[in-house]
């Protein structure tokens, strides 16, 4: 082609390129361009979304006001790589400490609208692990345990080493030990077995 | 009751709770103001989408999209560090080949 030629093709495209642009008014390029530049209006806005981990104050602070936290209670999970991002570390309480006579806006999870959700949340339910303080102190519920535990295998070893059973004597059989069954004589008298004792 | 001492990983009850007692101050009412606060606020915008007459469709709720969102996405923010990839290995490596000769073993047998 001739180098005239190939501006003009050049020019074309750029020309459909920009015509394109203008249509919908994007600064993107390719696909992006011909589709609508603009964003709905439902749904969450783009910074609602989880972001990686807050390196600067400001970013602390803006990630706080995402989750609805106060700026002194933010604290990001340490960024050891192991995929939280920026989401924020809540207190490992369970659902089943909180107030049960306060108006929760859904009563059976214990929790408001738009309040931040723990990370394991889905363990924190009422119905799965339970964080709440134990009636009976740590101490004595081990001691109880494992008393209770050790008795039995204790027991359990003694009588392995001491078996005891029932008294067993050979089985006794009626009419002189069975004399005819046996195949005794009919004619013979058999000698008298006592098995019994006044 | 001085002496109790609650499981690891629970709570001391409110009541044996020595912050309660010793460690009020000012600053500490003020953040629990602004606490209440935060939470005053998403209060009314509940209710406000709740009672609403108009509305026909499902309050969303932020909050558990975020949740959701970062539940499901740990990966762009997924470095390999000794402990990450050792409990990759713990839980992905180790397991294949050790059930491959439990399996083989066992067969043979």
């Amino acid at each position: 082609m001739s180098k005239i030629q190939q501006t003009a093709v050049n020019m074309a495209g750029v020309g459909f390129r920009k015509w394109a642009q203008a249509l919908t008014k994007s600064k993107g390029t390719g696909i992006s361009a011909l589709l609508s530049g603009c964003r709905a209006a439902s749904g969450g806005s783009k910074g609602s979304l989880p972001g990686s981990y807050p390196t600067t104050p400001e970013e602390k602070a803006a990630a706080a006001k995402k989750y609805n936290i106060r700026v002194e209670d933010y604290e990001p999970y340490p960024d050891k790589g192991e995929g939280f991002g920026d989401y924020p570390k809540l207190p490992d309480r369970s659902q089943h400490e909180r107030d049960p006579w306060y108006k929760w806006d859904h009563p059976d999870l214990r929790r408001n609208w738009g309040e931040p959700m723990h990370w394991d949340f889905d363990m924190y339910i009422r119905n799965r692990v339970d964080t709440s303080p134990s009636p009976v102190d740590w101490i004595s519920m081990c001691k109880q345990l494992f008393g209770f535990i050790g008795f039995m295998l204790f027991m359990f070893y003694i009588g392995e080493k001491f078996p005891s059973y029932q008294p067993v004597a050979p089985k006794q059989y009626p009419y002189n030990n069975l004399y005819l069954e046996k195949g005794g004589d009919p004619e013979k008298q058999p000698e008298e077995v006592k098995n019994y004792g006044i | 009751m001085a002496d109790y001492r609650e499981a690891p990983l629970a709570t001391r009850p409110r009541t044996l709770d020595p912050n309660d007692y010793f460690n009020l101050s000012p600053e500490k009412r003020r953040a629990d103001e602004e606490r209440a606060a935060l939470r005053a606020n998403l209060k009314r915008q509940y209710q406000t989408q709740l009672n609403n007459p108009h509305r026909k469709e499902l309050i969303e709720d932020p909050a558990l999209t975020r949740w959701v969102y970062a539940r499901s996405n740990p990966y762009p923010h997924f470095r390999p560090t000794f402990k990450t990839s050792l409990l990759g290995f713990a839980c992905g490596v180790f397991p294949l080949f050790a059930l491959y000769y439990i399996f083989k073993t066992d067969r043979v047998r």
